[in-house]
């Protein structure tokens, strides 16, 4: 059985915040198939990587919330994407 | 150019079906207004996935694929189909990048399913006018680094990497990442002040 930690103990190390903040974007870099993952996710724990999402999560309202038109820095990247393109 | 409801104001519909004639007939400003209310209830299904795929990634690569099968959607009657369908395109995306990485799925199919066709994602949203005024309100208060930090990232709208948006403020990458935490605290601090209820993760 696990025994809890004692007093005063450290507990696990937090995310390094930067990698959270950096991940929490929108940028990602295009594939030749798909959007690629963020190249700093790979270096995030699974608490980092759960964070960073929570995290983008609330952005995206935040940016949505200013913008003119009520979309977020990620619906903006994908118009991009589909304004560059021929068409559906 | 889309001229159908929702252009003006707050969208007040539940079916986001209405644009998917226009959407289907490659009508960008109708998916654009399809995507406002659409990407949260997308991005939220990719919660159990998480820890184990780039949801951001995984997101804007299914959002891209609804533009592109718009053409060929067709509806059941039930509402939200497009919305439906992107959920599926996203889970099953999700689950391709498991299986690359060989990581097991996180949840049995049936609760997958179950998000897919929205029941556990919940009803699309439309923005609060009310908060946008409390956030520009917030935004306007904000020190100059951390202001510019979050206008070069909303401006930019993942464009670029950080790298390339710390060096337009002339800014070291940690410093454009610190004076960005610095901004998203300050804002998510004058929110509460103002009464505004805030997700925990913008503070």
């Amino acid at each position: 059985m696990t025994q809890p930690p004692p007093p005063g103990a450290p507990g696990p190390p937090a995310p390094d915040e930067a990698l959270v903040e950096a991940v929490a974007g929108a940028y990602r870099p295009e594939g030749l198939r798909a959007v690629r993952a963020h190249p700093n996710w790979y270096d995030l724990d699974e608490a980092g990587r759960r964070l960073a999402f929570e995290r983008a999560l609330a952005l995206r309202e935040l940016e949505a919330a200013l913008d003119p038109e009520g979309l977020s820095t990620t619906a903006r990247a994908v118009l991009r994407k589909v304004r560059g393109a021929a068409g559906p | 150019m889309y001229k159908g409801p929702g252009r003006e104001g707050v969208l007040r519909v539940n079916d986001l079906d209405i644009f998917a004639p226009a959407i289907a007939a490659g009508d960008a400003d109708a998916f654009a207004r399809w995507l406002g209310p659409a990407e949260r209830v997308v991005r939220e299904s990719l919660r159990p996935f998480a820890a184990s795929v780039d949801a951001e990634a995984v997101l804007q690569e299914a959002l891209l694929r609804v533009w592109q099968v718009a053409p060929r959607f067709a509806p059941d009657g039930r509402p939200n189909g497009l919305l439906r369908l992107a959920l599926r395109i996203a889970r099953n995306l999700a689950i391709d990048e498991l299986r690359r990485a060989r990581v097991a799925p996180p949840a049995p199919p049936d609760d997958l399913e179950r998000a897919a066709e929205g029941e556990a994602a919940g009803a699309p949203r439309s923005p609060d006018p009310f908060l946008r005024r409390a956030i520009e309100l917030c935004r306007q208060g904000l020190p100059e680094k951390p202001a510019l930090a979050l206008a070069e990232r909303l401006s930019n709208a993942g464009a670029d990497p950080d790298e390339r948006l710390a060096e337009r403020l002339n800014m070291r990458l940690n410093t454009f990442l610190q004076n960005f935490t610095r901004a998203r605290k300050l804002l998510a601090e004058c929110l509460r002040k103002q009464g505004v209820e805030i997700e925990a993760e913008l503070a």
